[in-house]
């Protein structure tokens, strides 16, 4: 090799290796982020700020995520399972050690718009800061007095379970690049007040789209798709827009209803994820969960109804002769004549409580079968010691099989649409799900 | 009419009844094995609770048609009254009944638990007993004999069951 050559070779070494540093420099300022400094003692707060933040935290429902054990309020320690890996809520009372008592007012903002922790970790989108960014600064005090003013517990998260690499949290960063819009909400002028206190509260505060947002498969909410129907937990989260799969057209006060007690009467009854909400949304000002039902109700109301069929008298039909799935069909409807029906059907007991005739169950109408799979599975049991509706599990009553043939028939005959694709893989998985 | 094969306390039993007819009342009128007891009739007590396939169900809910070959237990399969088995003597050690209604449910429930996980926390012990129902509050004492049923197991010989 001549000399030429080599310098060559040396100049473009260090050209590459200057890169490789510019580049690192590059991705660490992204990824880092300072601590901010633990303050020793919370400042005092009046009392109309601390019931203003309780009120914005039930809205937020925060306690769906960070209380597990009702005895211990903001505790944390709730496994969430996401495509990434298991991410466990934390502690938000204001336990010096193991709680947020050392965070400032700067440090619990700089959380809730940016996703950091006070130490300067990034959190993982699991918290939903992507929606809480564009909280106003007036909510975000009121709610740091309230959590700064609730019991301090001491109780350490349990830590994470990450697929590798999302384990590595600097690469959150690179989300937040893609997700992350740091913009304030603003109204919009050709609504009314209630609307847009509507708008905020659900779009802002409660995270609606969290859930009912599909996500994109870096689990980034995609906003082309607002509202479009998503997933939580294993199940199919409805859209609440013009794609609604409700058969009964939602009316605002159907919506403010279910959103207030978890039952819209002859309409539907919050299961799964959604209990939680409903738990917490029954803590707040009920002007304020009003105005979120005023709000989504907007775009429900462009949804196509259903009624036809949802308001169809009699029981559900025993199969046709002539139907190509017969066998299946016929033990479905066995399962559903000699297990569902007695509350479920026309003519049932008085005592049943009104349960719901299953033509007008959204479930049976979602894009999958996932809902109404767990629904029969797991039945629909209130948390521990609060009042709600009670419907029985039937997982240990009813075999793959006659779960499979159930719901299929439920599909057909309860819904009248097109049989759902892999039904047996979807119950399946549903089993295998603690 | 259709003829239903069931296995119940490890015997076989042949059951001439329509497919809706619910396990109770075929435990109840055909089986005469009064154990189970009716109580609301719509799965939200847990009076009538019963073993299948070793899980604790309802069998109020259960259609005879949907058994099939899963082994059916009851409380009469625990022992007798002369000779108790150990959770039933649990539950007597406790004295964990007062008008006594839910207690065959609760025992099958507890023994479903038990069959499964010999030493459940109380945590676990009250999460899997919540479904039953008892009207007049023995649940402390209820919630108690499971655990000195849990005990006595532990302690018991290998080989020797509930």
């Amino acid at each position: 090799m001549n000399r030429a050559a080599r310098k060559r070779r040396s100049r473009r070494r260090s050209v590459v290796l200057a890169l490789l540093v510019l580049v690192l420099l590059a991705a660490w300022a992204i990824m880092w982020r300072p601590a901010i400094d633990p303050q020793a003692q919370a400042p005092a707060f009046d009392a109309a700020t601390v019931e203003r933040g309780r009120n914005l935290a039930a809205v937020g429902t925060c306690a769906a995520c960070h209380t597990v054990d009702p005895t211990r309020p903001f505790a944390g320690g709730r496994a969430l399972a996401t495509p990434f890996g298991t991410v466990y809520s934390t502690n938000i009372t204001p336990d010096a050690r193991t709680g947020i008592g050392g965070w400032s007012e700067a440090a619990f903002t700089r959380a809730l718009r940016e996703g950091v922790s006070r130490d300067g970790r990034l959190l993982y989108p699991a918290f939903p800061y992507d929606h809480y960014t564009r909280l106003a600064q007036d909510d975000i005090r009121a709610m740091y007095a309230y959590f700064m003013t609730r019991p301090a517990l001491d109780a350490p998260a349990p830590p994470n379970d990450m697929r590798f690499p999302f384990g590595f949290r600097p690469l959150v960063a690179f989300w937040n690049i893609l997700y992350l819009k740091r913009e304030p909400w603003r109204p919009d002028p050709k609504q009314n007040a209630e609307w847009n206190r509507g708008a905020y509260l659900a779009d802002v505060l409660s995270h609606c789209g969290a859930c009912h947002t599909p996500r994109t498969k870096l689990g980034g909410t995609d906003f082309d798709r607002t509202l479009d129907g998503g997933e939580a937990e294993g199940w199919y989260v409805p859209a609440l827009n013009a794609k609604s799969p409700s058969p009964v057209p939602w009316t605002r006060e159907h919506l403010a209803a279910y959103l207030r007690t978890g039952i819209a009467p002859d309409h539907a009854a919050a299961g799964g994820p959604m209990q939680a909400v409903v738990e917490n949304l029954r803590l707040a000002d009920p002007k304020d969960v009003e105005a979120m039902a005023t709000y989504i109700h907007s775009f429900l109301a462009q949804a196509p109804g259903r009624q036809a069929r949802a308001s169809q008298p009699g029981g559900m039909p025993a199969p046709q002769p002539d139907d190509p799935d017969l066998a299946r069909m016929r033990t479905g409807y066995e399962v559903y004549a000699g297990a569902c029906a007695r509350c479920h059907d026309t003519g049932r007991e008085e005592t049943s409580g009104a349960a719901l005739q299953l033509q007008k169950a959204v479930a049976l109408y979602d894009p999958d079968p996932r809902s109404l799979v767990h629904i029969v599975r797991q039945g629909i049991s209130p948390p521990d010691g609060e009042p709600a509706r009670w419907m029985p599990a039937f997982g240990d009553i009813l075999t793959h099989d006659q779960t499979t043939a159930l719901v299929a028939y439920l599909r057909r005959y309860g819904a009248g649409q097109p049989q759902w694709e892999h039904l047996d893989d979807q119950v399946r998985k549903a089993e295998q799900q603690p | 009419m259709t003829t239903y094969h069931l296995r119940v306390n490890g015997r076989d039993h042949a059951v001439d009844t329509d497919p809706d007819t619910p396990l109770l009342y075929v435990l109840r009128n055909d089986l005469q094995m009064n154990g189970a007891k009716f109580g609301c009739g719509l799965g939200q007590c847990g009076a009538c609770t019963v073993t299948m396939g070793g899980d604790a169900v309802m069998s109020c809910l259960v259609p005879v048609s949907v058994v099939g070959s899963r082994d059916v237990g009851t409380v009469e399969g625990l022992g007798t009254a002369g000779k108790p088995g150990m959770l039933q003597q649990a539950f007597i050690d406790e004295q964990a009944a007062q008008c006594g209604y839910c207690i065959a449910g609760m025992m099958m429930r507890a023994q479903s638990l038990l069959a499964k996980n010999p030493k459940p926390t109380d945590a676990e012990i009250t999460k899997h007993m919540m479904p039953n129902l008892c009207r007049c509050g023995t649940h402390m004492r209820i919630l108690r004999a499971v655990r000195r049923a849990s005990n006595a197991m532990a302690n018991q010989p290998a080989g020797a069951k509930a």
